[in-house]
């Protein structure tokens, strides 16, 4: 489930063709490269388009998400409810447009978190070693040692309840931000701190600290530029495994809380009205595909893009 | 070998005092008086101060947390602050043996598929057939469990049910049948995941020298490929249990409460619910020390099974 695995022999092909052809070419810029590989185009694309959705949408189709329609319960897609309604009458495509939002919210959180954390401290606990490298390390092995997102539910179960009591819808999306990102960070951590250590030994910065430079400049100005692809990488892959995790999280009982909508809450509730309805499941089940596909595809585009020697 | 695996005992102890430190911080920092939950309305201070010191409350959190480590060493997870006269212990009980079962059925199920499955794509590489399969082994890994179980479901009412086919229970747990969906559902990951590195690894085994020489030497191809190649071939698979126990951990917590099983996952959700502390610290406890050890015995089985690993790296 995790973004990382995920490359599709698709992916390597197209990108291998394109590749002989800028070779010819000379050196296009990145942009031009990136927009040769048309599935992490079209991703970007599919991926821009639901942002859009799911910023203006609730401008355009004014229907209230949590409104109940008595008249519609478990009804199938019409003029009246584009994607049908649920269980209890509401609205899927105001649910989807709005429970989109939670999903994509949540995940531009904990990649801020990640790289505002994960990857500062990486890069410090490879750049300064000794005690730095240590402490980092360590904190990252202590998180570690929960499999999957145990570390994560048991954070979310624990302070759940408080933190909605006292700080409302908000303080729940952060909180679920923040115990991804606390099973998250260690990864992006040790990725950055791996490619800052192999960095440090290569002969450019070595003259550039003979040179003078200061740690701040190597760091800025020598170091980060080049991890900074391997950044946007992990960030984008991670997006994948992060929409699947707060849906996870939602369908416990875990993420935002009803009658407010996230696509892990409306599968769990429409599940058990399949036999019925199975429109309803398929809907949010389909709106979570497409975003997980679509950041997979985009991060292995990028991936390809910043790294055209790799695969 | 001795002192790698001395080596490997000693980050256990480190990785088991990172898990029952973690878990107890967190559960000291969780905001509100938990005795006041319980207490309800009554407001007796004598009643209080009792209650809070069944519980340990009235000690210094060090102190807490020494006491609740010694409990876990004598098996004592500690007791329900929903169910008073209950421990957390009893309340696990017989969830423990319900997941175990169903997680154990499912890692056994990918890799009695997962590897057959990866050794077909790497003997017909590039082929059509090995597309078509690690296609379809992508898919298994990256469709998220709560996904697949919408899909099961309808492919066994729509499929089987409405025309009057035998079908499977849709939850609930103690039939025959009542296994089937919930491990073919978690065991789907590991498949996808299990059936790719096995894949490689095959590949990259095919291309050694002495695959070569097997083969020079005038050997069968069904001798060569699976007396020679198979074997190490699958010592790297020792190394998937690992990730796949914590495919397992999340994916219990779905399936179990989806499926309406009393697995530890199931029994935690509901903890969760009643805010019910100490049995949602044991869950986690129970759940991350069980990766933790059988990930122990999968390293020092392949340090058994595969002497390079003990010379790498004590040279």
């Amino acid at each position: 489930m995790t973004g990382e695995q995920t490359q599709p022999t698709v992916v390597a092909s197209l990108s291998a063709d394109a590749k002989l052809l800028f070779d010819q070419r000379g050196a296009p810029s990145f942009w031009m490269r990136f927009a040769r590989n048309r599935l992490a185009l079209g991703s970007l694309i599919v991926i821009l388009l639901l942002c859009l959705l799911a910023i203006t949408g609730p401008r355009f189709y004014r229907v209230d998400p949590n409104y109940q329609d008595y008249a519609a319960i478990n009804a199938w897609p019409s003029a009246a409810h584009p994607l049908g309604a649920d269980s209890l009458g509401r609205d899927t495509l105001a649910r989807i447009t709005k429970g989109l939002r939670v999903s994509l919210l949540v995940a531009f959180y904990v990649e801020l978190l990640n790289i505002g954390v994960g990857a500062t401290l990486g890069l410090l606990a490879g750049y300064f070693g000794g005690w730095v490298d240590q402490f980092i390390s360590r904190l990252a092995d202590m998180l570690f040692a929960f499999p999957g997102l145990l570390f994560a539910i048991l954070v979310a179960a624990v302070f759940g309840q408080p933190v909605t009591e006292r700080f409302g819808g908000i303080g729940r999306l952060l909180l679920v931000a923040g115990s991804l990102a606390l099973v998250s960070w260690p990864l992006m951590a040790r990725y950055v701190r791996g490619q800052t250590l192999s960095l440090k030994r290569r002969d450019f910065i070595t003259a550039a600290y003979s040179t003078g430079a200061r740690d701040r400049r190597l760091i800025w100005r020598h170091i980060l530029p080049n991890v900074a692809g391997l950044i946007v990488v992990s960030a984008t892959l991670d997006v994948a495994a992060v929409v699947v995790n707060e849906a996870v999280l939602s369908l416990l009982g875990l993420g935002i809380q009803p009658p407010d909508p996230s696509i892990g809450q409306m599968i769990r509730q429409s599940i058990d009205y399949l036999e019925t309805n199975w429109s309803q499941v398929f809907f949010p089940s389909l709106a979570l595909t497409v975003i997980v596909l679509g950041f997979s595809f985009l991060g292995d585009g990028l991936r390809d893009t910043f790294d055209p020697q790799r695969s | 070998m001795g002192r790698l695996i001395g080596r490997r005992l000693l980050s256990l102890i480190f990785v088991i005092f990172s898990i029952t430190f973690l878990t107890f911080i967190v559960g000291y920092l969780a905001p509100g008086d938990p005795i006041l939950v319980l207490m309800g309305p009554r407001r007796d201070p004598q009643v209080y101060n009792n209650l809070r010191h069944l519980y340990g409350l009235d000690q210094p959190w060090y102190q807490q947390y020494l006491h609740y480590v010694g409990g876990l060493l004598r098996g004592n997870l500690g007791i329900s602050y929903r169910y008073q006269n209950r421990t957390v212990n009893e309340i696990l009980g017989n969830g423990v043996w319900v997941s175990v079962q169903l997680g154990g059925t499912a890692l056994l199920l990918s890799l009695l598929v997962g590897i057959p499955a990866g050794i077909f794509s790497a003997l017909r590489q590039n082929s059509w057939s090995d597309r078509l399969n690690m296609a379809l082994m992508l898919a298994l890994f990256s469709i998220p469990s709560f996904v697949l179980i919408p899909i099961l479901r309808a492919v066994n009412f729509f499929g089987l049910y409405q025309h009057g086919l035998p079908s499977l229970p849709a939850a609930g747990w103690g039939r025959p049948g009542n296994w089937i969906m919930p491990v073919l559902v978690l065991a789907a990951a590991n498949v996808g995941y299990i059936a790719r590195l096995m894949r490689s690894s095959m590949l990259e085994v095919l291309a050694q020298d002495y695959m070569q020489t097997a083969r020079a030497k005038g050997l069968t191809q069904r001798r060569t490929i699976y007396v020679h190649g198979l074997r190490n071939a699958l010592l790297p698979i020792a190394t998937v249990i690992g990730p796949a126990l914590a495919f397992l951990v999340t994916g219990a917590f779905v399936v179990e409460s989806l499926f309406a099983i009393p697995g530890v996952g199931f029994i935690g959700v509901q903890a969760i619910g009643q805010r019910d502390y100490p049995v949602i610290q044991g869950v986690t406890v129970i759940l991350a020390v069980a990766v933790v050890v059988m990930n122990l015995i999968t390293d020092i089985v392949y340090i058994f099974l595969d002497p390079r690993i003990s010379t790498e790296e004590e040279s």
